[in-house]
């Protein structure tokens, strides 16, 4: 049995609420410490959805004409579809005729050097190095704004080495060859209903390519913010490591607080060819919504690897703590012999939160293998569920598979839900899935408590104890981050 | 939509339920005016993911079996070793009072439906009102619109010591495509125990679609052993809908043995609604050629100190397939409540698949709660062993799927009856070793 599960070996009891919660109470009042807005000019379509509006963004940013009539195939793909309903999340009508699918700082910056103040403040405050700082921290970063990238750092430094790191918009316009050769082969432009709806409207994103045996030198990132309101941001990121070659990246995200609903439709596709390996990770802090369950974003994201070469290699890594709704399933298409998927994600809901996460592991070639390690938490009056699919198709003999899901419930309202799927057709293959759900233990507790620790920061710890298998597997820097913002979003669920 | 396989029973159902009057009749019309509405469930009807209802919509059956009074049955075909009390027997539908052996009892009712519908109808206005209002529970909406008969087997409170009760459903052969619909109700009134045999068997060669839905209610410390043993013939479709109610410290223990039939589905729905009430399951399925079972459980916690424990096992040789769902839920305010789930699966052919979900959904903090799925093969080093003892690989190979499916019925108390169970499995495992690249670990 899993630790998850000793914890809550004791007969169940009742612990009496601590007296002197002022201090919860008033924490209960969350901060949402990136919910500013900055105040910047904006080019900014008006609100609506008519294939004017496709052309138009794609016009906008130069597109070649195939890449125009990408678009409008997969919007009028999309016009033929339904929204699913098949998750398990309560999602309030979305008007898509009311979002504006283009928003962007009106001028235009030739370098970083010419990014007004209030942008690079922005990124300050959030803790993204764009400027000088970004020498010190080593991180190549891409910064999405709204709809658009405001700068990408270590472009020179990155390019001595043969390693393409730009906005999409960039990458379209300098490297039409290899846009057009992978962008949607991994998450076809009719996948499902978002990713259409991404394909048609999407207005940047980052773009990397590590061509072969080249072993990325630093680690890249993105940083997408959603600044403007009653926008959509629909982002599509396209990773591609050749032969032999690696990449770790990381994205974070954060939005302003408001009490609109907020869609963020993303597409990212990895392709990993023989013998590459990328490491995916992300930190979403989208604004959760108030504790009334009031604004936050919809975070519908399709997120696919393609391990397309033998013995390539896709780790997925997620800490969701933001996001009214988050629906969304990095998966791997382990189509490549011993290639190798993981997927590693913490994820919490508090207040109203709703998550529906998890992840697809198809093994296609032979020995392929994959791990799954899924910690949910759930707080408040949110519901949290796990769902993933383990698929072993006809010929991937000598498949492994091992998925592990524990949930932790804090407090009576909430809810925690596992929902895996396990289809098997090969006898060769071996997939093991075990879950568990249970509560804080009251010895452990009361132990903590024994020690002289608050009930906070009691919890704080056992919670760190749940992730670390997951935080492990995050980069420093990011490690760092995410442990502040779960404690930061567990303040007040005691009590 | 009717289909070709709806459509005449819907007919048939019209005729029936045209000359009831009261709550029968209008439960009866409810259900076909429902099954008209909907028709068989979507294509991609969750309920239905891994189990196709294309094939069974096309064919027609004819309802019921008009000379199930007079066909011969092989006194063979009914014996289980170990179990010699009170017998109900039904062939194709219809209830054989001369097969049957019912003895007065003290505190035991066995009836049929159709007995109880004359006399004391408004004794079963509860369970036989039971509306089925999702689209996917197709076989359960016909069951409701169309079961006229089936054992009612009720216990008075407090009675315990009572004789195995055995209730025999018999797919006879008969010279048209048949379906029989039967509905099956089992009280077990307060502190009151009680054990049954459900045997399904059929004569071979013959198609037909059973129908069998069973209503258990289980009140205050009571307790209800069930043995589903199921070797019906291997060309029969089958739906089987158990479900279960158990009140304050009742107890439902449950094995279930699938050894038959082309197509299978069981739905197993258990309730516990009363404090401390405990549910067991124990299953195993074991699929050759292209049979295809589809077992789906789900139990809720809807009150405190409630516990589940269910461990069943899969076995998918040649092209078979395989389904397991076993869901838990626990309701708000069911604080204590400890669910466990295990599923095991050995996959032993190419051709064949398991598919397996195991659901939690979770809405209490104070739970204990946790559940396992696995798909695999025989431990190589435990084969290695076994034939290091001089085993042929064959022999190695039944010994240790034996053991595998074992857990499922080793805690059967009455030994003959266990000793059948076993031969029963073990002719069905494989025969001919199918040898494949296997790697890593074993299972």
């Amino acid at each position: 049995m899993t630790q998850a599960m000793q914890r809550a070996e004791p007969a169940p009891r009742e612990v009496p609420p601590s007296p002197g919660n002022e201090h919860i109470v008033e924490a209960m009042n969350r901060r949402y410490d990136a919910g500013f807005v900055t105040d910047i000019e904006t080019d900014s379509l008006p609100p609506g959805l008519n294939e004017g509006v496709v052309r138009w963004i794609s016009e906008r940013k130069g597109e070649p004409a195939w890449m125009t009539e990408w678009r409008l195939a997969a919007y009028r793909h999309w016009l033929t579809m339904i929204a699913p309903e098949w998750a398990k999340l309560r999602i309030g009508p979305i008007d898509f005729q009311t979002i504006s699918y283009y928003s962007a700082p009106k001028a235009k910056y030739k370098s970083l050097a010419d990014v007004p103040k209030e942008l690079i403040d922005t990124y300050d405050k959030l803790g993204v190095p764009l400027h000088e700082r970004a020498k010190l921290a080593g991180v190549a970063v891409d910064a999405v704004f709204d709809s658009v990238s405001v700068g990408t750092t270590f472009q020179k430094e990155l390019a001595d080495v043969g390693v393409i790191f730009c906005s999409m918009s960039e990458a379209i316009r300098s490297h039409p060859e290899l846009v057009r050769q992978y962008l949607g082969s991994v998450v076809p432009t009719a996948d499902n209903y978002f990713a259409a709806l991404n394909s048609a409207v999407f207005s940047d994103g980052s773009f990397v390519f590590i061509p072969k045996g080249v072993r990325c030198p630093m680690e890249l990132s993105t940083y997408f913010r959603i600044n403007a309101g009653h926008t959509g941001q629909f982002e599509r990121t396209l990773i591609i490591a050749e032969e032999g070659a690696s990449v770790s990246y990381l994205e974070g995200c954060t939005a302003p607080m408001r009490d609109e609903n907020q869609l963020h439709a993303a597409v990212v596709e990895l392709v990993a060819l023989d013998d590459a390996n990328i490491k995916y990770s992300t930190v979403q802090n989208w604004y959760p919504g108030d504790e009334n369950g009031v604004g936050g974003i919809y975070n519908f994201v399709t997120k696919r690897g393609d391990c397309r070469g033998a013995r390539s290699k896709i780790v997925w890594t997620q800490v969701e703590t933001g996001s009214a709704i988050t629906w969304k399933y990095p998966s791997c298409v382990l189509r490549g012999d011993d290639s190798v998927g993981e997927f590693h994600s913490v994820a919490l809901t508090h207040h109203h939160q709703q998550a529906d996460t998890g992840t697809k592991m198809i093994h296609i070639g032979r020995n392929t293998k994959s791990k799954i390690i899924a910690k949910g938490i759930s707080a408040g009056r949110s519901q949290n569920s796990y769902r993933g699919l383990v698929k072993i198709e006809k010929g991937a003999s000598g498949a492994r598979n091992y998925t592990q899901c524990d949930s932790l419930l804090i407090g009576k309202q909430c809810g925690a839900h596992t929902f895996p799927y396990i289809e098997v057709k090969n006898p060769g293959a071996i997939v093991e899935h075990e879950a568990t759900t249970s509560k804080i233990s009251d010895d452990q507790m009361f132990y903590c408590r024994s020690r002289g620790i608050a009930e906070e920061d009691a919890v704080s710890l056992i919670v760190d104890g749940f992730c670390k298998q997951v935080f492990r597997e995050l980069p420093m820097e990011f490690a760092v981050e995410a442990k502040k913002l779960l404690d930061l979003s567990l303040e007040g669920a005691v009590g | 939509m009717a289909t070709g396989f709806l459509e005449p029973l819907i007919a048939e159902g019209a005729t029936l339920a045209g000359g009831q009057a009261g709550w029968l009749g209008r439960v009866r019309a409810n259900a076909l005016a429902q099954l008209a509405r909907d028709g068989m469930p979507a294509a991609r009807s969750e309920a239905w993911k891994y189990t196709s209802l294309r094939a069974l919509a096309q064919r027609a059956y004819q309802r019921g079996d008009s000379d199930a009074a007079g066909r011969s049955i092989d006194a063979g075909l009914l014996a289980l070793p170990g179990v010699d009390g009170p017998r109900l027997v039904f062939v194709n539908g219809a209830f054989r009072a001369d097969l049957s052996r019912i003895e007065p009892i003290d505190g035991l009712q066995l009836h049929t439906l159709s007995q109880v519908l004359e006399s004391d109808a408004d004794s079963l206005q509860g369970p036989l009102s039971r509306s089925f209002d999702d689209a996917a529970d197709v076989f359960a909406r016909l069951n409701t619109a169309l079961a006229g008969d089936g054992p009612v087997i009720r216990v008075a409170a407090g009675r315990r010591d009572l004789p195995l009760v055995h209730l025999v459903l018999i797919g006879a052969a008969a010279s048209t495509e048949l379906a029989w619909h039967l509905r099956g109700i089992i009280e077990v009134g307060e502190g009151a125990a009680l054990r049954v045999v459900e045997h399904h068997v059929g004569e071979s060669g013959q198609a037909h679609f059973g129908n069998l839905l069973t209503q258990i209610a289980v009140a205050a410390g009571g307790r209800l052993d069930l043995l589903q043993v199921q070797n019906s013939s291997e060309s029969a479709s089958l739906f089987r809908r158990s479900e279960a109610r158990l009140a304050a410290d009742a107890q439902l223990e449950m094995r279930s043995i699938e050894a038959g039939t082309a197509w299978l589905r069981h739905d197993l729905a258990v309730t516990l609604a009363g404090d401390r009430s405990r549910f067991v399951s124990r299953g195993v399925f074991a699929l050759r050629g292209r049979q295809h079972a589809d077992t789906r459980l789900d139990v809720r916690h809807a009150a405190r100190d409630t516990a589940c424990d269910i461990v069943w096992r899969g076995v998918a040789d040649q092209r078979s397939r395989g389904v397991f769902h076993g869901a838990i839920t626990v309701n708000p305010g069911a604080d204590g409540s400890d669910a466990q789930l295990s599923n095991k699966n050995l996959l032993l052919s190419a051709q064949a698949e398991i598919d397996s979900q195991p659901v939690l959904e979770i809405y209490a903090d104070e739970v204990k709660a946790a559940h396992g799925a696995t798909v695999g093969q025989l431990d190589e080093q435990a084969l290695f062993y076994l034939r290091s003892r001089g085993l042929s690989a064959q022999q190695a190979r039944s010994l240790l799927t034996l053991a595998f499916c074992r857990i499922a019925f080793d805690s059967i108390e009455n030994t003959a009856l266990r000793e059948h169970v076993d031969a029963l499995l073990l002719e069905r495992l494989p025969e001919e070793v199918e040898e494949f690249a296997s790697e890593g670990a074993p299972a």
